[in-house]
């Protein structure tokens, strides 16, 4: 490997060797340092009604009102203290005028520079009196405010509360309404294209039989893999009817929405080998 | 699902299946041997070409050809390049003269073949290696490409058990297989280089080393 006039120096090579092979991984290491940045998710769950119920409109209707009857509340105390500003000043300057007609200038000025004293005091002393009253009625609006908005959000819960209870029962009602044939016929249309889509080799020459579960959007599309609840025996005619299951989507559904939530959550019986 | 595909080089090493690996290890096995003989290839081409300067000078400052002969056999480490050729040409040469009565030209045939086995020993000194670098330049990307497709296979494997096939599934998987491909461009690159280079370098050399042999036979044609 290493010629004979070639060992004095195959130290110094093999030690620049492998620096250099240091230095090459260093630079990858940092050069080839990928991170993902992941952006803070935010899931939100957004439940969509299709139709509302009416009953629960009242309670909406309800609940604004107390917003609108606090808010004159909040803004009639304020024009009910400016009001005696003008009233002190306009009074105070009325007797001097008086005073004036009557008697003399130097009696006036006197006079004048109490009553303006006076005014002034008593200025300053309403001023205060206004400040603390109107800093109270804040503190009240705030207070009253707050007590509103505690109010309103628990009103809100109940309504939530009181809308979803209603959701279930209205939901409960119509499903009763749908016409059971309406169902029985999409569901065989489900079976249909799911059948249609199933490799039948995988599943021998039985007749066998697996229930799956599965979630159908309103538009027809799957959410969610469908769930195996009982299955055939065999993995394999299990993955087909799966794998079947998931080529169908999307799935018939038939025109009326009530019908529609009867699918939301079906459980599918089925045999592939069924005509 | 949650990616968290925060990827340093290590994780993609480690990441990668036992073949990828292995082909990383092959391949950084060879990346090292062709450096250390990149490196001793430098040293001693550059100590030949100095050898043959600091030779040449010595030889055409006009001294005595016997005085040379005698300081290079004499030293303790055996002459190697130009040196050597000279050492071997005038041994010849000398003991042809010493028997006597023979023909000028073959005495000069002889002398010449002397020289000529000599030059074929640089020679082949100075081309040691260089197949090495020859092969792992153009080898070492077929096996790092090897490792790749390797990779991206078992990538492509894995995918085959999900229902939705994303990219974040492949990504990882293909970028462990592509370490294969840049460790081997990592070996290939300088060693073709290398090649490239000390072949030229070599070229020359020897072609030094010729004209030498050819100016010295006559030198040597001159004393007969």
């Amino acid at each position: 490997m290493i010629r004979k006039h070639e060992s004095e120096i195959s130290w110094k090579a093999g030690m620049l060797a492998l620096a250099v092979h240091g230095v090459l991984l260093v630079a990858m290491v940092v050069s080839i340092n990928w991170k993902a940045a992941h952006p803070p998710m935010h899931i939100t769950e957004v439940e969509l009604w299709d139709n509302l119920p009416t009953k629960p409109a009242k309670p909406i209707a309800v609940t604004p009102p107390p917003i609108v009857k606090e808010l004159p509340k909040l803004e009639e105390p304020k024009p009910v203290e400016p009001p005696p500003k003008p009233i002190v000043e306009k009074r105070d300057p009325a007797p001097p005028k008086v005073d004036i007609e009557l008697e003399n200038k130097k009696k006036e000025e006197a006079l004048k520079k109490k009553v303006e004293a006076e005014k002034k005091i008593q200025e300053a002393k309403k001023q205060a009196d206004i400040d603390k009253f109107k800093k109270a009625m804040r503190e009240e609006a705030l207070r009253q405010d707050n007590a509103v908005e505690n109010k309103q959000k628990e009103d809100l819960k109940k309504l939530q509360q009181e809308l979803l209870s209603d959701e279930r029962v209205t939901t409960a009602k119509q499903a009763s309404a749908v016409s059971p044939s309406v169902i029985g016929e999409f569901t065989e249309k489900i079976k249909a294209k799911i059948r249609g889509n199933v490799n039948k080799t995988l599943c021998g020459d039985g007749n066998p039989e697996l229930t799956f579960q599965i979630n159908v959007l309103p538009t027809g599309e799957l959410s969610g893999a469908p769930k195996l609840l009982k299955s055939s025996g065999n993995a394999a005619c299990d993955d087909a009817v799966e794998r079947a299951i998931i080529v169908s989507d999307p799935l018939p559904m038939p025109a009326d929405n009530a019908a529609k939530a009867e699918f939301r959550n079906l459980k599918l019986k089925f045999k592939p080998n069924a005509e | 699902m949650n990616v968290a595909n925060d990827m340093s080089f290590f994780t993609l090493v480690a990441g990668a299946s036992l073949p990828v690996q292995l082909v990383m290890i092959i391949l950084l096995i060879t990346s090292l041997f062709s450096w250390w003989y990149i490196f001793i290839k430098v040293f001693t081409i550059k100590n030949a070409s100095t050898d043959a300067e600091q030779f040449e000078a010595s030889f055409w400052s006009g001294g005595d050809l016997n005085k040379l002969y005698d300081g290079l056999s004499s030293g303790r480490r055996k002459s190697q390049g130009m040196a050597s050729i000279f050492e071997a040409g005038f041994k010849e040469f000398v003991r042809h003269k010493q028997q006597g009565r023979m023909e000028v030209s073959d005495v000069m045939e002889g002398t010449r073949r002397a020289m000529r086995a000599a030059y074929n020993r640089e020679l082949d000194n100075l081309d040691a290696h260089l197949p090495f670098l020859a092969s792992v330049g153009s080898v070492s990307p077929y096996i790092g490409l090897f490792g790749t497709v390797w990779g991206i296979m078992n990538a492509f494997r894995g995918l085959s058990n999900v229902a939705q096939a994303t990219l974040s599934q492949v990504a990882p998987g293909i970028a462990e297989a592509l370490v294969a491909t840049a460790i081997g461009l990592f070996a290939a690159i300088p060693a073709v280089i290398a090649y490239n280079r000390f072949a030229s370098s070599v070229d020359r050399l020897s072609v030094r080393y010729e004209s030498f042999m050819e100016e010295f036979t006559n030198i040597l044609q001159r004393r007969i």
